[in-house]
């Protein structure tokens, strides 16, 4: 038993130099150094939700309004944000958003990369009919903006912040299917994958150890990039009014409250505060993607 | 090989794309209930009380390939059903509103082609100096805004503090001046064309004025994609063989760049803009809501919040929507694969 | 005593990187007689390549040229190419001097066909030819056609004319962008492809018609390379830089292409620079050898007295190196130096199984030991002379 922990753990000192060595490219630069600062500070912000703002009612992602008034108003020892339309708190509304986001982003992405890695892998390591048959079925699917290809499945489908969720999986994972195809098409004609299978390794088995772990760094990049655009997204329809429904924690939701009194520069508050949240998130996300593509583009690696 | 042999087989293509377009429209037809499919086919205001007889004239009880056919009929005879949130078909509506979010998409076209590029090649041309950091923190800023935040903001400032600009197409006057038949004529309903036809270019100049913040809000994200690309690309270009090679030639150097580089920088943005037309596909939805501009998108938008239908939306008018999308989607990417092969003449191999 | 079409004097050349400032050239000294074909050898990163680009005053950044003189003999008196503007390096470059590439493939445009390519040197330097051309057959039409080509005809003589006179000029900028305006482009690129057609068929390439419209990915290498070639001599350039134009091909093609050069420079009387590090090459094709080591030429003497009788330590270790059946494989002891901190006094020292102490002090000079030959090396102090 301590023999197979021994050998596990020698095993794993390739790769635990490998990610050292990544982490100082990382650390190196600035930007990268901004992006996860940024995505820290929000983690922060989604763990401690309730004890920064504890929930007031059964459901802690309703947002306890003030009172029944339409008008917002500002800034305020009770309402540290101030309110926007109907009473709803706006700090209550951008931490608990915190946690809507990371949902968000976590479970679509997620979802989209499993659904692709499966089907990614046996269309491109098996090809033939199966390969053709998913490529046309994916490019159906890419053949709509994916916006509206997800507002007309949430019309279908009934609105609601789940909804959005398995239209924005529904519309993502055609695209998360190509890379991954394109991936193992690449990977599958290394010498090394021919090796395997003359030594006579299982189908699964060469797929798992050998494909898999050589193709997952442009797929790790393109997950990281996404979650910014699929919090987007899913702030835009919740902006549109078919996402998240009343009253519910979410950035974009609170930003369409907004929207009858920007005129009034008084009640700048309403939108700027739920932006600059939105638009920080993206950013480190962003800003985290891009220090992959720098630190795992396999053609600008060099020690 | 050869440009045009590729290029007939590129077009071909375009029609199992489009059956597949409506398959999946019909695919998310099949989610809602003979009820409100049948609604898909009313034509006028009064066939809503006779659903009987719909679902026995569309079969919508039979099997599913019959449904698909006869639907597939319906459609390709411009019946497209009817829109409870314009009272209208919704194909007249969709023609209707049409113009007027081309008139955007148009402007913005060049903005976004010439404001990309431009600044893309500009800021590798002029690595690590001012513009170079300029253009790549604007460009990074632009990637991570929400469309619709930024409208907001920009209508907050310009309208709401400034009273520079006005969301809209025109002002209420001019709007209603412009949809009187017997004072003014839409040619195009494009009021920058129609306008100066009907002998007002001041309805022009209003029309630009109401175009701007609009323009900026959908193209911003555009841009700032393009730049990065763009500046990858003209880095690598530069960096390669072919570049010295006409330097030695005794070419100037901005021929160099603007001959030799820059095309071959452009075959990466090229396949970029795919993406980027859906991309303004979506934000035509987002931007023509935030700035009440009453075009295609506005009108969707505000369709899938109408009540009429089951479940709070207007279902023919945002399925009418979805496929007329996809097919403007198709057509554009076509567009986009032609210019690509005339571009790199590697791909024509394919 | 032929004069020299080149002579590069005390030419210094340093990179400025974020490891350091690597002295890539320091003082150089060659002179390329006219009509011969002087090679330069040396190891890889010996700083050949970067000689060449100098003649052209194109180092790429961070290079920088610090130093020297490079005198061009032309038509105008000799001119130092370190001295010169950009305009007139422009002019220089292309009509005067030209470069043939290492790959062929990286320095032909992935996008434009071969006719593009070549045309270029054409309209770059050849444009008033091209334009009497156009007008010469402009004229020989003027009586032909109807009114409409008649009133095409004017139009288009009235173009050319321009053109003669001030290419640049403001008019024909314009007009070059409006599509039916720009339809006189044909006539010149008609003359022009008449030009680039001859060229190339003058580069041995079979159906040149053919291949004028090939793009550089259907190009074989060999043919590529032949593009290349025909690009360098399309205006006859007194000078001709070849930086190891074989090296990237098969040895069948290799020598297509050395034979190529050979008639080439028969036809065309060029003065070659040619820089390799195969000395079979070298034996083969030159009349004078220049060797490199770490920046500085440390030997140029004739060919055969090159391999006859090496006089500097470095050419005669590397000709000793050259696998030979049956002869023990020697190599040269140590490693090349960094050009970021070279060593002190002579490069070579370090290595060198002849030196002293006066060889890790001081710099030698390159001097005439014999005859036209000359090393750079504390072995021969004054020289003979």
């Amino acid at each position: 038993m301590g023999q197979r922990l021994r050998e596990f753990k020698s095993g794993m000192e390739p790769t635990i130099h490998e990610l050292r060595f990544m982490w100082s490219r990382v650390v190196e630069n600035p930007l990268s150094i901004l992006g996860f600062a940024i995505l820290a500070f929000f983690v922060l912000i989604a763990v401690l939700a309730p004890m920064m703002a504890p929930p007031q009612g059964p459901d802690p992602y309703i947002i306890p309004r003030g009172s029944q008034f339409d008008e917002p108003s500002g800034i305020s020892a009770t309402h540290p944000f101030g309110t926007t339309e109907g009473q709803y708190d706006i700090y209550y509304g951008v931490i608990w958003g915190t946690r809507t986001a990371f949902r968000i982003g976590i479970w679509v992405v997620g979802a989209s990369l499993i659904i692709s890695i499966a089907i990614g892998c046996i269309s491109g390591y098996y090809g033939g009919v199966i390969d053709e048959l998913m490529m046309r079925f994916t490019d159906i699917i890419l053949a709509f903006p994916g916006l509206i290809l997800a507002m007309a499945l949430v019309v279908a489908l009934g609105r609601g912040l789940d909804t959005v969720l398995l239209a924005l999986v529904l519309v993502g994972w055609p695209g998360y299917t190509r890379v991954v195809r394109a991936e193992i098409l690449r990977v599958k004609s290394e010498d090394y994958v021919e090796a395997a299978k003359a030594v006579g390794c299982s189908d699964l088995r060469v797929i798992v150890r050998h494909i898999l772990p050589n193709s997952i760094y442009p797929i790790v990049i393109m997950a990281s990039l996404d979650i910014g655009a699929i919090v987007l997204s899913a702030a835009a329809l919740s902006f549109l009014g078919i996402g998240a429904p009343e009253g519910y924690a979410d950035w974009g939701y609170m930003i369409s409250l907004s929207q009858t009194w920007i005129t009034n520069l008084k009640y700048w508050h309403t939108f700027t505060i739920p932006g600059i949240f939105i638009a920080t998130f993206v950013l480190g996300w962003n800003l985290l993607g891009d220090a992959f593509r720098d630190v795992l583009d396999p053609t600008l690696r060099r020690r | 090989m050869g440009l045009r042999s590729y290029l007939i087989r590129r077009i071909l293509l375009v029609i199992p794309t489009l059956i597949g377009v409506t398959l999946l429209i019909f695919a998310v037809i099949q989610f809602f209930s003979p009820i409100d499919r049948a609604s898909l086919f009313i034509t006028d205001i009064k066939g809503t009380s006779d659903l009987d007889a719909i679902i026995a004239k569309y079969h919508l009880n039979d099997p599913v390939y019959l449904q698909y056919l006869y639907w597939l009929q319906a459609v390709l005879s411009g019946n497209l059903g009817w829109s409870y949130s314009s009272n209208m078909p919704v194909l007249k509506a969709m023609l209707k509103a049409f113009p007027t979010t081309a008139e955007l998409v148009l402007i913005s076209i060049p903005v976004i082609v010439l404001g990309g590029i431009k600044l893309g090649v500009a800021s590798a041309v002029h690595r690590d100096k001012l513009i170079d950091h300029a253009t790549r923190f604007l460009a990074i800023i632009g990637w991570s805004l929400p469309t619709f935040w930024l409208g907001l903001i920009l209508l907050a400032v310009f309208f709401g503090g400034l009273h520079w600009f006005a969301p809209g197409r025109l002002g209420t006057t001019s709007e209603d001046f412009v949809n009187n038949p017997t004072l003014f004529t839409q040619f195009t309903g494009i009021m920058m064309i129609d306008g100066p036809l009907n002998g007002r270019p001041d309805i022009a100049l209003e029309a630009l004025q109401h175009l701007v913040l609009p323009t900026i809000t959908l193209t911003i994200i555009s841009i700032a994609m393009i730049i990065r690309v763009m500046r990858s690309s003209m880095l690598e270009a530069l960096s390669k063989g072919y570049i010295t090679m006409a330097r030695a030639k005794g070419l100037t150097e901005k021929e160099v760049i603007n001959k030799h580089a820059q095309r071959n920088a452009l075959i990466p943005t090229i396949t970029l803009s795919g993406l980027l037309a859906a991309g303004m596909l979506n934000g035509v939805v987002i931007t023509e809501t935030v700035f009440q501009y009453k075009g295609l998108g506005y009108w969707a938008a505000k369709a899938a919040l109408a009540a009429g239908g089951t479940g709070g939306s207007d279902v023919p008018a945002v399925l009418g929507f979805a496929l007329f999308t996809g097919i403007l989607f198709v057509i554009a990417n076509l567009i986009v694969d032609i210019t690509y092969a005339y571009i790199d003449p590697r791909i024509r191999l394919e | 005593m032929s004069e020299n079409v080149l002579d590069l004097k005390n030419l210094i050349v340093r990179f400025y990187t974020y490891e350091g400032i690597v002295e890539a050239l320091d003082e150089v000294n060659l002179n390329l007689r006219k009509g011969e074909t002087l090679g330069l050898v040396g190891e890889t990163g010996c700083g050949k390549s970067v000689t060449g680009l100098s003649v052209l005053v194109l180092v790429p950044p961070p290079g920088k040229i610090e130093g020297g003189k490079a005198v061009l003999q032309t038509e105008k008196g000799n001119i130092d190419l370190l001295n010169q503007d950009e305009a007139n390096l422009r002019d220089i470059r292309g009509e005067d001097v030209s470069m043939i590439f290492q790959d062929p493939r990286s320095a032909l445009n992935p996008v434009y066909t071969a006719e593009d390519q070549v045309a270029e040197v054409f309209l770059q330097h050849r444009l008033k030819q091209l334009c009497n051309a156009v007008l010469d057959k402009l004229e020989r039409e003027t009586q032909d056609g109807g009114s409409l080509k008649k009133l095409a005809n004017r139009y288009e003589k009235w173009i050319f004319q321009k053109m003669l006179k001030n290419p640049k000029s403001l008019s024909l900028r314009v007009l070059s962008k409006i599509p039916i305006a720009r339809r006189y482009q044909r006539r010149l690129k008609e003359e022009t492809r008449k030009e680039v057609i001859r060229v190339l068929g003058a580069m041995k390439i079979p159906d040149p018609e053919r291949v004028a419209d090939m793009y550089p990915h259907e190009l074989s290498g060999g043919m590529a390379q032949r593009v290349v070639i025909a690009i360098a001599l399309g205006c006859n350039p007194r000078l001709l830089l070849a930086d190891e134009p074989t090296t990237n091909l098969d040895v069948t093609i290799q020598a297509q292409i050395l034979e190529l050069i050979r008639e080439l420079r028969e036809k065309f009387e060029s003065s070659i620079l040619y820089v390799t590090h195969d000395l079979g090459v070298i034996a083969e094709l030159c009349d004078r050898v220049a060797v490199m080591y770490a920046g500085n030429v440390c030997e140029i003497a004739d060919v055969t007295d090159i391999f006859k009788n090496p006089l500097h330590p470095y050419t005669q270790a590397l000709l000793e190196s050259i696998p030979r059946p049956g002869k023990e494989f020697k190599s040269i002891e140590g490693e090349v130096p960094s050009l970021i901190n070279p060593p002190v006094g002579c490069r070579f020292n370090p290595r060198c199984p002849k030196a002293t102490q006066l060889c890790s002090q001081m710099k030698p000079k390159l001097v005439e030991v014999e005859k036209d030959h000359f090393a750079m090396c504390h072995l021969y102090p004054g020289g003979s002379k």
